[in-house]
């Protein structure tokens, strides 16, 4: 059984207003007693100032130990309490329930670490006795000085933004839309899908062992995105950008810009009567140039929503060409569908979180000239899949120049894992060459392929698995070296490829496996959304292991390829967790943030080192009775202190953190009281 | 097309009431006009010609609703995208056939029920199976979410494989000290709540409603007086004794023992395998434990207690085993001294290991060291795959010892460098300029490492051979023991792989193959830490979605089971994909409408036809057939050809066609069903025996059946069918099963033109009609 041993000195009764200190020292079984004379330093604590009771118990963590702080404080009117025993990170918030339980603001409570900090360290009960004292002491000398604190709350808009519908942002708006709550769905192209509905098939090819021609890439994700269109608390924006951007979390102000399609998806029954007259022909950039369109069009087969759009750029009726003033397509049209009117405009919404999935580009392979990029016979891999898609300019049918080739070489790594330059792995290539010769192989039975590589890196689930199955498909795998020469040189009609330490290759298409870079105005995206980017140019996360979808700034968070490479089933997972962690915003009624966030003082002369110093953009400079100070904003200050650190005038200061609170420790420090 | 004669020839009918023509019924309009109708006329049925349902059957049943009609009393006759987009060329033809459509759905209008929705209500609980890193994400976000988590780990902490390790790549930093915060977050968060030291036994019901059976192990410690002081473990008298499996079994501790310093619950644990009292029953003369427990928590009285958690989802986050590299005789593990694997290495530098970091092996510091990838990964027999975080381990590993041995030799042998995620790459950069020999080599080159002298030698084709003091083994990661009993209890499938199979590898990788069941982490398949939390983050996501609804609604035609038909064979609930029909205790099949996704596989498996799908029974089915097939022959004699398509890739498949206008001949007619898994022998017979000179059955690609594998079962039975038609003399060529997917339009035509060229050269089935419809 336990023994029951309280220490107990009361000393005189100070006046209501003054502090009223009560002081417990924690055993810890043996842990804190073996080392630490914990009844002398109850004795000593007694007879600090304003402390008012001091005892000593056991486990001060256990139900009776709570108990005996929360009957105290009500009977001898205690108005601070000080703990002695373990880490704060393990107990300060047990015991701050505690205080609060018996009607004491938390912050009025103040931890003594006399275990992780002493008795665990120490050998010696004498000097860790002493030490124990003085950790005591610093802890009573600042508890006077703590003052009652409230946590700032702010409400939350429950409605989620969701930047880039590609297929990481369709995926995060429509989990956000089925968590329940509207979300705004913005895409700069006129239709959702990005990069993806201009993939071929999408890897590994599951049941391919016949025809392999299942894990059509646009058979897959037009369904996903029809779902994202028809979702009622999905507000899809395409042909759109955020303009403006201001807030915080749970609180965002929003603009977005809309373009005008000039077709009215809904009335649009895809009859195409107006592409028929349309006298505008422009290359087809999503086919790279390979086909051409009018300026109204259909993107793709597999674009939604589903309808035709107008490129004003290139319309004649905008250009003041032929269609000046009477627009062809507009009489053609029998439904009425086309508005060739229409004007931009923008739609200003209010958002609590927000999910950056704004993807990537393609690498720009003419910058490796050694590999004859502008060659007829080299093409980048992007370009491969849109004449080896059913739905591209050659149906599918792998054509260069008209004719079909017979010798293919795959270069891999064009753009990645560079020396200087782009020195990440695109992550996605290896897999994609892997596809792309087989479906070679499927479609031209007899061609002769080689792929150049460094490291084959098929490391997803599945994924060895099918490059095994390539490399047996008569498929010639050729190491190199990356620092080792390699090039593309003319010959005659075709190319050869010529690699340090394997046979020349003659070859009539080459492709090259270009990596992903950072989108070109990814700068500007970082800035309107206040987040950060890492060495390589992608968004940069919170933390790379715990928090790989977080942003620095709370409630934006990342999906997909605007973070870094990496291929549709590791988007997925970024994408829906994305949604989770904004929904966690979304969910709560109200957010509550810490309460020690800094504040500037009258002395502010608004020199705004401290908006430098911030990390998190929480200080602004503005104008308060006709002088420029600094203003934090306490829902996004962190509470770190660098600012105060920063402050030339000693202006700005941290609430629970006082500069007087710090002093009055580091004086107790300096006396001898033992 | 010429709409009025069709709108009057619909009039003719008899059950018809009225009929209309409209330029745009979708328009607001147009659906006013539909639900005045509806209440002046007292509609119990309304059939809509125009485009295809698939774009906007949605909004006409939203219209019927608003005008308190059921909605399922809507039929649509897709005369847009499958005649008059196909069949542009010819008019008068195409509109021949739009009144067979019509004829066709006002026939199975008549047939067809309203449809009510089965609601269940929900647990707005989940649990988490699994403590590592992702299962301690997935709670941490779900309880974020606002609902209750159970975390079940079988180990007396939560921590999983990343507690063990000591640095993280590429960054380097200490693991436990980014984990453990984590830990305790989880631990203090309102919402969840721990359950330690306890193994699932049992899961039974369906989304929304699961009752986990979770046997809690006895600790011999009561959890609420234990205060973590550790005075049992340090007296216990087999301190010291007993190998520690948190250290890989190379360190010691006693009987009474945290697991690791930083164990969550700090709540200590007494092996019974170790125990002298609970193994011998006794211990020295008094129990030291109990004796040196001030709190008196040390209770030898507690047994094993199970207990049912209600929830409605559950995350699967039971992580990996590590491979046993005991099988790899030529590697010597286990049996050479100096062979350790990569976790045995992690625990042994680490300061919280046995040897508090100061690494060494039998007391000697190593002064080279070689790394051997790939250990039990890309095997040609065995375990196929990548394990996707050996070669990063190795890297990390190989530079923490290079800072050690100076400048003794580092050898990393490996096949490929997959170094691919942030910053992976430039780490690998880095290490390899350290002077640590990369070795690449084939999988299936030899390699052997032996002994030689006081040391080791590795000794690999095309290489000098490299002595080394130490030889750690990248092994890979498997399917943690116990994959097979959960996938059992909750009937989800695994992947060839062996580790829980996703409902789509690309679309949906957090889905397991069971609804209301998710996945995150090694669990799914080997992967690092990030990639592991994001998926924890991606499956409290889907989980948050099921637990943020009120009801779970059925989303009908549901099955239906006569029960006087019933013979319990349970036929149904084999081949149903969705864990929809219950089993257990029950003396026929029962379906859980809210599970039940509609694709009407298990009716056409069924041998007693005791399970039905409403509105895609016999009588709805050859209804339809009957009208499609009326003007049998035709006047002109061409061939008629039915296709049976499912509702996904085909029935899509066939309106892209009519989306590119591409031709198709006239005299093909669809039949659509939610999947091709629901076409039943009976009715292609049927088919033909109404005069069908060719019939179709288009189903998504084998592997990418929406409905998981009713297109390959409606391949078996197409194969069946075909078998009885040639018993009964007719050709079994006019049947024949394709598979598509969505967007293949151009091959749609192409089997449809080539199946009427088929017929047409075969002629009529039978040469003149014998049968009446």
């Amino acid at each position: 059984m336990t023994e029951e041993h309280t220490h107990e000195v009361v000393d005189g009764t100070p006046e209501m207003d003054e502090p009223r200190i009560g002081v417990y020292i924690c055993d810890c079984g043996v842990n804190i007693a073996a080392t630490v004379d914990t009844k002398a330093v109850t004795e000593h604590a007694s007879k600090l100032p304003y402390v008012v009771i001091a005892k000593n118990y056991k486990y001060m963590c256990s139900d009776p130990g709570q108990n005996l702080i929360k009957d105290d404080i009500k009977e001898y009117n205690l108005n601070r309490v000080v703990v002695a025993s373990c880490t704060p990170r393990m107990h300060e918030p047990t015991f701050r329930a505690a205080v609060v339980e018996a009607g004491l603001n938390p912050c009025l409570f103040e931890m003594a670490n006399i275990r992780e900090h002493c008795s665990w360290i120490h050998k010696e009960m004498d000097s860790a006795t002493v030490k124990a004292i003085k950790i005591v002491e610093l802890s009573v000398a600042r508890a006077p000085l703590l003052e009652p604190l409230t946590a700032a709350e702010v409400g939350v808009t429950r409605v989620g933004l969701v930047v880039g519908g590609g297929i990481a942002g369709v995926r995060a708006a429509r989990d956000i839309a089925d968590r329940g709550f509207p979300v705004h769905l913005v895409e700069r192209e006129p239709y959702l899908g990005g990069r993806i509905i201009w993939l071929s098939k999408l890897f590994p090819l599951r049941k391919c062992e016949e025809d392999c021609v299942g894990d059509c890439a646009p058979c897959f994700v037009t369904p996903e995105l029809k779902e994202a269109v028809n979702n009622p608390n999905i507000h899809v924006h395409v042909n759109s950008e955020v303009s403006d951007l201001d807030g915080y979390v749970g609180n965002f102000n929003v603009k977005i810009k809309e373009n005008p399609l000039y077709v009215d998806k809904d009335r649009c029954t895809l009859c195409g009567e107006c592409t028929k007259v349309c006298p505008v022909s422009v290359k087809n950039d999503n086919d790279y140039g390979m086909s051409e369109r009018k300026a109204i069009y259909r993107p793709s087969e597999a674009a939604v929503p589903v309808t035709y759009v107008l490129d004003d750029v290139n319309c004649s009726y905008f250009t003041g060409g032929q269609c000046e003033g009477h627009p062809l397509c507009v009489d053609a049209c029998k439904f009425g569908a086309i508005n060739i009117d229409a004007k931009e405009r923008t739609v200003e919404a209010e958002v609590g979180a927000i999910v950056v999935a704004t993807g990537s580009d393609n690498y720009d392979a003419s910058q490796k000239s050694e590999l004859l990029p502008q060659h007829p016979r080299v093409m980048t891999a992007p370009e491969f899949e849109r004449i080896s898609s059913h739905l591209g300019p050659t149906k599918g049918e792998l054509l260069v120049n008209g004719t079909k080739p017979e010798k293919v070489a795959f270069i891999s790594c064009v753009g990645s894992r560079e020396g200087t330059g782009n020195t990440y792995c695109s992550r996605v290539c290896c897999m994609y060459t892997a596809k792309e010769a087989h479906t070679v192989r499927k479609k031209l039975p007899d061609a002769k392929i080689t792929v150049y590589y460094t490291d084959v890196r098929t490391f997803g689930k599945g994924h060895d698995e099918f490059y095994v199955k390539v490399l047996n498909e008569d498929v010639q795998y050729r190491q190199r070296e990356l620092g080792h020469r390699l090039e593309v040189v003319e010959n005659g009609p075709n190319v050869v490829v010529r690699a340090e330490g394997h046979d020349d290759f003659e070859a009539d298409l080459v492709v090259l496996a270009t990596g992903m870079v950072p989108r070109s105005d990814a700068a500007e995206v970082m800035r309107l959304f206040n987040i950060s980017r890492s060495a390589d140019g992608f968004y940069l996360e919170a933390h790379p292991k715990l928090r790989p979808i977080d942003t620095f700034t709370d409630g934006v968070f990342l999906a997909g390829c605007c973070q870094f490479p990496k291929d549709i089933t590791d988007t997925m997972f970024q994408a829906s967790g994305a949604a989770a962690r904004a929904c966690g915003i979304l969910s709560s009624p109200k957010l509550s943030l810490g309460e020690a966030v800094a504040f500037a003082d009258e002395t502010c002369t608004g020199c705004g080192q401290c908006v430098e110093t911030c990390q998190y953009s929480a200080i602004s400079l503005e104008e308060k009775d006709g002088k420029v100070v600094a203003v934090v904003n306490d829902i996004l200050c962190k509470a770190c202190g660098t600012c105060i650190a920063a402050c030339p005038s000693g202006s700005m200061q941290q609430k629970h953190y006082t500069d007087e609170q710090v002093l009055a420790m580091i004086s107790a420090m300096g006396g001898s009281s033992v | 097309m010429d709409v009025d004669r069709l709108s009057e020839q619909a009039r003719s009918y008899p059950e018809v009431v009225l009929t209309k023509t409209h330029p745009f019924l979708c328009s607001e309009e147009g659906q006013t006009l539909i639900q005045n109708d509806i209440k002046e006329n007292g509609l119990d049925r309304v059939v809509v010609a125009a485009c295809s349902p698939k774009l906007h059957e949605r909004t006409f049943k939203r219209a019927l609703e608003e005008a308190e009609l059921n909605p399922h009393c809507l039929e649509m006759a897709n005369i847009r995208e499958q005649c008059a987009w196909v069949h542009m060329k010819e008019p008068e033809k195409a509109t021949a056939k739009a009144g067979s459509l019509i004829a066709a759905s006002l026939a199975r209008a008549s047939t067809i029920e309203p449809l009510e929705i089965e609601e269940s209500e929900v647990t707005k609980a989940a649990m988490v199976i699994g403590g590592g890193v992702a299962g301690i994400q997935a709670a941490l976000d779900i309880a974020d979410n606002g609902f209750k988590v159970y975390l079940v780990e079988k180990e007396p902490s939560i921590g999983g494989k990343m507690a063990q390790l000591d640095k993280t790549f590429p960054t380097l930093d200490c693991s436990a000290c980014i984990l453990t915060p984590k830990m305790v977050d989880a631990a203090r968060h309102p919402n969840i709540e721990l359950v330690t030291y306890a193994d699932v036994k049992e899961v039974k019901g369906s989304i929304g409603n699961f009752t986990v059976k979770v046997l809690k192990k006895p600790r011999y410690i009561d959890v609420d007086k234990c205060v973590g002081c550790g005075n049992c473990a340090e007296e216990c008298r087999m301190a010291g004794r007993v190998p520690n499996e948190f250290d890989e079994n190379l360190g010691k501790r006693g009987a009474a023992y945290i697991p690791f310093p930083q164990a969550v619950p700090l709540k200590y644990v007494i092996d019974p395998n170790s125990c002298l009292l609970i193994t011998k029953g006794v211990c020295g003369k008094t129990l030291k434990c109990a004796d040196a427990c001030k709190p008196g928590a040390v209770d030898f009285d507690q047994k094993p207690e199970e207990v049912d958690i209600d929830v409605g989802a559950i995350v699967i986050a039971t992580g990996y085993d590590l491979y046993d590299a005991k099988l790899k005789k030529d590697l010597g593990y286990g049996e050479l001294e100096g062979v350790i694997n990569g976790m045995d290495f992690e625990r042994l530098i680490c300061a919280n290991g046995p040897l508090e970091g100061d690494f060494s092996i039998n007391g000697k510091k190593p002064t080279t060291a070689a790394f051997i990838s790939c250990v039990g990964s890309r095997e040609k027999d065995g375990n196929h795959h990548c394990s996707r975080f050996c070669c990063m381990y190795s890297a990390k590993q190989a530079h923490m010892i290079k800072e050690r041995v100076g400048d003794g030799n580092v050898a990393v042998y490996y096949t490929d460098m997959r170094a691919f995620g942030k910053d992976f790459e430039e780490f690998f950069v880095r290490v390899k300029t350290e002077g640590i020999d990369y070795r690449r080599r084939e999988l299936d080159s030899e390699l052997k490492i032996e002994k030689k002298g006081e040391g080791l030698v590795v000794k690999a084709n095309g290489y000098p051979d490299f002595d080394a003091d130490l030889v750690v083994l990248s092994v890979g990661a498997t399917p943690v023991e116990g994959t097979g009993f959960l996938s059992n209890a909750m009937r989800i499938e695994r992947s060839p792989d062996g580790f829980f199979k996703e409902s789509h590898p690309v679309l949906s990788p957090a889905d397991s193959m069971g609804p209301g069941i998710f996945l995150a982490g090694c669990a799914q398949g080997p992967k690092d830490i990030p990639d592991s939390v994001a998926q924890a983050s991606a499956a409290a996501a889907k989980v948050s979605e099921i637990l943020s609804m009120d009801k779970i609604e059925s989303d009908p035609p549901t099955a239906n089971v006569i029960r006087s038909k019933c013979a319990a064979c349970l036929t149904c609930s084999r081949v149903c994909p969705y864990n929809a029909i219950e089993t257990s205790g029950v003396t026929f099949a029962q379906v859980i409408p809210t599970q039940c996704v509609g694709c009407g596989i298990c009716t056409a498996s069924c041998p007693g036809e005791a399970i039905v799908l409403p509105n895609f029974e016999d009588m709805n089915v050859e209804t339809t057939l009957e009208k499609l097939l009326a003007s049998n022959p035709t006047p002109s004699g061409e061939q008629q050809i039915i296709a049976f398509c499912c509702d996904h890739g085909a029935y899509e498949a066939a309106d892209l066609c009519g989306t590119m206008r591409l031709d198709l001949p006239v005299q093909f007619k669809i039949l659509r069903l939610p999947c091709s898994g629901k076409v039943e022998v009976q009715h292609l017979l049927r088919a033909v025996e109404l005069g069908a000179d060719g019939v179709m059955v288009i189903g998504c690609k084998d592997g990418n059946c929406h409905y998981r594998n009713g297109s390959e079962r409606a391949g078996n039975r197409v194969a069946a069918a075909k078998e009885l038609l040639k018993e009964i003399g007719v050709d079994e060529s006019r049947l024949e099963m394709f598979n598509l997917s969505s967007s293949l339009a151009e091959e749609f035509r192409e089997i449809v033109v080539n199946m009427t060229e088929r017929a047409r050269t075969l002629g009529p089935t039978f040469q003149k009609r014998e049968v009446s419809a």
